[in-house]
């Protein structure tokens, strides 16, 4: 048994650990005789808690424990893991410092009308609002990313009957590492899968069968691989390259799709074929809006390597580059980040329309509260210290 | 039980103990009011100004509960002006520089004629007590006063010692001694006491002053007076000039600057950032090559100048050389030198938010005592103070203002809150809901309480009530009249989008102001036009309306953190799961709400979770065993 004084414990409790031999038996013994004691197991988070009760860590890393013990691959595990060293903390503190000094200024001109201060040139403020702004969208921006991260990117296959969504679904998982075994799905409209694609937690959903079922109703199969589709950062449409009319079809396929840009075409059974139009393959992205288009063979795996290196480079141009950047990856971030964004925008229009300085004020305020709930810090009198420390004033 | 000389003893003449002593009469309990000089009651011994920035508005809320202050320096006021008017009107500020003499006479008979107040000369020296509770003072000339509470407001005389170079005079203002005895008692009763430092420039006679060289700063018409119960009438304005210091000056000052108290570590306790010395500002902002120096009259009757700006404790042979490298004073003679005076105060986390000491029952704080400066801050805090100690003897609950309803509320807030790293002073941007605490509004939040505590005339009071409803009547009436936009005359082009605007919209349009839109309006003029006042109040009303409204959520999360009532004997000390540091902070300030604790500084959300979690605990326990 180890002991952690208050002072080096994670809680920033008194901590016991308690080592044993393993096997299941020697545990449950264990356990049976401390529950005896008034000890209870901790409840899910509890101890880090504790831990973000006793100050021993700021709110964006408590959440930031939550997201680590989620993570599902390397990508969200730095993701989380940078959270937890407090780099977000530290970054939002930064681009707090240049808030409140851009809050100190207005405040000297109000509270200061007399003194000779060179503050509040309405330029000047509209410059550094303006950099803040962009700050804040940036970090904002990388939710997506951060979602990405967290709840993995998603593909979508999609396609005629028959064309072979279920055969590139079954390649797909078993070319790569499956992350969670797969449960039978024969019950089921559609099939998910999670592999793992470079380190990315990458979610396959097959919507197979949505249209030819038999007893389905046609338009709510319809509308449910719309969602899927909707909901996916990236599909693959598959045609059958071995129709005398794929090209006809395939436009006509994906007419309706709204957003083409994150579709890609694959162009299954060229084993089938003894030859095919190269050149039609190469176009076929540029005259229908797709992002890209490939020729492959299910059956003998021609082709896919190809594929495969294309998804690579779709989902890590969609990827930051987590060595030097922040990714917001809770939505009560990204929530606050966004209501900052909404009141500095506003305070950004107050300035540019000269409206009286106290109105800018409140909206400059109201940003600064929202992301101090992400860091749960609370501050007093820091306005008045910027300003004194910053201008000669008082008579 | 000894007997009873009388309901309060007030302890200091000075603009707290004056405000205390005039509430206290208003609810008809008599007082003593204890100082040393009863002709100089109100004195303004540093600048002779009231108002400015954050402090015209406790001026105005003290007047909506009955206080003196704002009636006093529109009687006594030599110069008027109106800060900020190219601002929002939650930010104009009155600001007035006074006859000084004719202030502290208005002052001193106001207070003499009140048959409720017995001025008594004499310096307090101790606090009577039994059982930790204020029973009344004694003397230094050995008398005994007894009462049901006493209020200190003792100003800079608490321990007082003025600097001037190298000399050190035991004083708690030019020319008039100290009180220290008293000091001891405090301390003796076990309080804190703690020292801070203020400080004063030299003046100067007037004739001696080329004001040829400085700009001119007059005072505006129609006067804006403070009180709301001034007759509008005619002063003839004296205005004040504003010159600047020059590279001399600077060269002077840093060659002496070790002899300044302040730099050769003669004075150790801080002063406040936003009135520096002139060494100060010297020194830290040695870049700037001048600074700014008002020149205020002191009055109709004396020749005497106040260079605000050039406060300082240098030796008086520096002080003659260095002012007189300003711009205009090359020829000045100083009258009195400036100081440094540095004096006792009692760390305000002894004192609840009704101002009554924590240790004491019955002993109130008022003024610099707690750590404030300024004559506004005093007046808000004497009054409250009064009000609190008359509520008390009649075992009533005590008057507490909210952050959200009064800069006076603020003001107590902060102080209760934080620990005191410099005399404080009022400033608006202080008030996280500023709009809502306006002059202009300061009886509508306040005549309420005011009325109800008896420190008002009922026909002030009625009066009110029916302004009241006249702005109503008025903002409705121009929400209802809907003109279309081709009789604006291109009026607001850039604001309106639609064919028709109310008169209440085109209010809120920037720039607009009552008289553009009176010609829309059905009035001609004369007859049944709403009076000045109330189109001032409608207009700003409306002016603000959507801003207060985008506020008001803000303000209820406010309201609920407030109502979560921290019990009065929350065992802080012993709380587990908590920061070592929120911990000793929770047991210093113990405070009385979640919210009131989320404002103590250095606390942080997970703080605040884990006492929130203790006090529901803790209202568990004690009511299981309340059920036992």
């Amino acid at each position: 048994m180890v002991g952690m004084p208050r002072g080096q414990s994670y809680t920033g409790q008194n901590q016991a650990e308690i080592f044993c031999h393993g096997g299941q038996f020697v545990l449950k013994r264990i356990l049976d005789e401390i529950y005896k004691h008034k000890v209870r197991p901790a409840e899910p988070g509890e101890f880090t808690k504790r831990a973000f009760l006793a100050g021993k860590i700021d709110l964006a890393r408590a959440e930031a424990v939550a997201d680590l013990i989620a993570s599902k691959t390397e990508y969200s595990y730095s993701a989380a893991r940078n959270n937890l060293l407090g780099r977000m903390s530290e970054y939002i503190l930064v681009i707090r410092k240049a808030a409140v000094e851009l809050l100190a200024e207005i405040e000297a001109s109000i509270d200061y009308p007399e003194e000779e201060i060179e503050t509040a040139e309405q330029e000047r403020l509209l410059d550094s609002i303006d950099d803040i702004i962009s700050r804040v969208r940036e970090l904002a921006d990388s939710y997506q990313a951060g979602q990405i991260i967290k709840e993995g990117y998603r593909i979508a296959i999609a396609g005629r009957p028959n064309a072979g969504k279920s055969s590139l679904f079954n390649l797909l998982l078993n070319q790569n590492r499956a992350i969670v075994a797969a449960t039978p799905g024969t019950t089921r409209d559609y099939l998910t899968e999670w592999i793992d694609l470079d380190g990315i937690a990458v979610s396959i959903t097959d919507t197979a069968g949505l249209r030819s079922r038999a007893g389905q109703v046609e338009k709510a199969g319809q509308i449910s691989a719309m969602n899927i589709i909707n909901d996916s950062d990236l599909v693959i449409w598959i045609a059958d390259i071995s129709r005398k009319r794929w090209q006809l079809e395939l436009a006509g396929d994906i007419e309706d799709l709204p957003d083409r840009s994150k579709v890609v075409a694959a162009l299954n059974k060229i084993d089938k074929v003894e030859s095919y139009d190269r050149k039609a393959v190469t176009i076929t992205p540029d005259i229908s809006g797709l992002s890209g288009c490939i020729a492959i063979s299910c059956k003998t795996g021609e082709g896919f390597k190809s594929l495969r290196k294309m998804l690579a480079r779709r989902i890590n141009n969609n990827m930051p580059d987590l060595t030097d950047r922040l990714v917001v990856t809770s939505a009560r971030h990204k929530q606050k980040l966004d209501n900052f964004l909404a009141s500095f925008r506003l305070a950004e229009k107050s300035i540019a329309q000269s409206e009286s300085p106290e109105l800018t004020a409140l909206e400059l305020r109201r940003g600064i509260n929202e992301i101090d709930e992400i860091t749960g810090r609370v501050y007093n009198d820091e306005i008045l210290e910027n300003i004194f420390s910053r201008f000669c004033i008082g008579k | 039980m000894k007997q009873i000389d009388f309901d309060i003893i007030v302890v200091g003449g000075g603009h707290a103990g004056v405000e205390a002593v005039l509430a206290a009469s208003r609810m008809g309990k008599t007082s003593a009011l204890v100082t040393m000089d009863g002709t100089k009651l109100a004195l303004m011994s540093c600048n002779p100004a009231i108002g400015g920035l954050g402090k015209s508005h406790i001026v105005k809320e003290i007047d909506a509960l009955g206080g003196l202050m704002g009636k006093a320096i529109d009687a006594t006021g030599i110069q008027f002006r109106k800060l900020n008017l190219s601002r929002g009107p939650a930010v104009w500020a009155t600001r007035a520089q006074a006859d000084r003499i004719a202030y502290t006479d208005y002052v001193s008979k106001f207070v003499a004629d009140d048959p409720n107040v017995t001025v008594i000369e004499a310096t307090a020296a101790a606090i009577l007590t039994v059982a930790d509770k204020a029973i009344g003072i004694a003397t230094e000339d050995g008398r005994k006063i007894y009462s049901k509470a006493v209020i200190l407001c003792t100003g800079t005389f608490l321990g007082g010692l003025i600097h001037i170079g190298e000399t050190k005079i035991p004083s708690g203002r030019r020319g008039e001694k100290a009180a220290y005895d008293l000091s001891e008692s405090l301390k003796s009763l076990g309080f804190e006491v703690g020292r801070l430092k203020t400080g004063t420039p030299p003046r100067i006679d007037g004739k001696s002053i080329d004001y040829s060289r400085c700009e001119l700063q007059p005072g505006i018409e129609p006067i804006p007076f403070f009180s709301y119960a001034t007759k509008p009438y005619h002063i003839e304005q004296i205005p004040c000039h504003l010159t600047y210091t020059t590279a001399q000056t600077k060269d002077i000052i840093l060659r002496n600057l070790l002899r300044s108290p302040m730099f050769s570590g003669q004075i150790h306790s801080i002063g406040p950032r936003y009135c520096p010395s002139i060494e100060d500002k010297i020194n830290r902002f040695s870049e700037k090559p001048r600074h700014q120096i008002f020149l205020e009259p002191e009055g109709n009757g004396t020749d005497e100048v106040y260079p605000n700006g050039f406060s300082t404790s240098l030796p008086e042979d520096v002080q003659r050389e260095s002012i007189r490298t300003v711009i205009g004073l090359e020829e000045a003679v100083i009258t009195k030198p400036g100081y440094a005076i540095e004096y006792d105060y009692c760390p305000a986390y002894q004192i609840r938010a009704s101002l009554e000491t924590k240790k004491i029952e019955g002993l109130y704080f008022a003024g610099q005592i707690n750590g404030t400066s300024g004559y506004e801050e005093a007046g808000g805090q004497g009054l409250v103070a009064a009000v609190n100690a008359c509520l008390k003897t009649d075992h009533k609950p005590p008057l507490i203002l909210s952050r959200a309803e009064s800069y006076i509320g603020v003001m107590i807030d902060d102080l209760i809150t934080h620990s005191t790293t410099e005399p404080y002073r009022m400033f608006t941007s202080r008030a996280e809901y500023r709009l809502r605490l306006r002059e202009d509004n300061a009886r509508d939040r306040l005549f309420g309480y005011a009325h109800q505590l008896g420190l008002i005339p009922e026909k002030d009071y009625n009066e009110f009530i029916q302004l009241q409803k006249n702005t109503r009547d008025e903002i409705k009436r121009l929400r209802k009249i809907i003109v279309p936009v081709s009789r604006l005359d291109g009026m607001a082009e850039h604001f309106v989008k639609k064919d028709h605007i109310s008169l209440a919209d085109l209010l809120k349009v920037p720039g607009i102001t009552y008289s553009d839109i009176a010609h829309l309006n059905g009035h001609d003029g004369n007859r049944g036009d709403p009076d000045i006042q109330v189109i001032e109040r409608t207009s700003i009303r409306i002016k603000y309306e959507g801003y207060i409204k985008k506020q008001e959520r803000e303000v209820e999360r406010f309201q609920r953190m407030e109502n979560e009532i921290i019990p009065e004997d929350m065992p802080f000390e012993s709380l587990t799961g908590l920061r070592n540091e929120a911990r000793e902070k929770f047991a210093r300030f113990r405070p009385t709400s979640i919210g009131q604790a989320g404002r103590i500084e250095g606390v942080t959300t997970g703080d605040l979770a884990a006492l929130s979690i203790h006090v529901k605990k803790f209202r568990a326990l004690d009511s299981a065993g309340d059920n036992q």
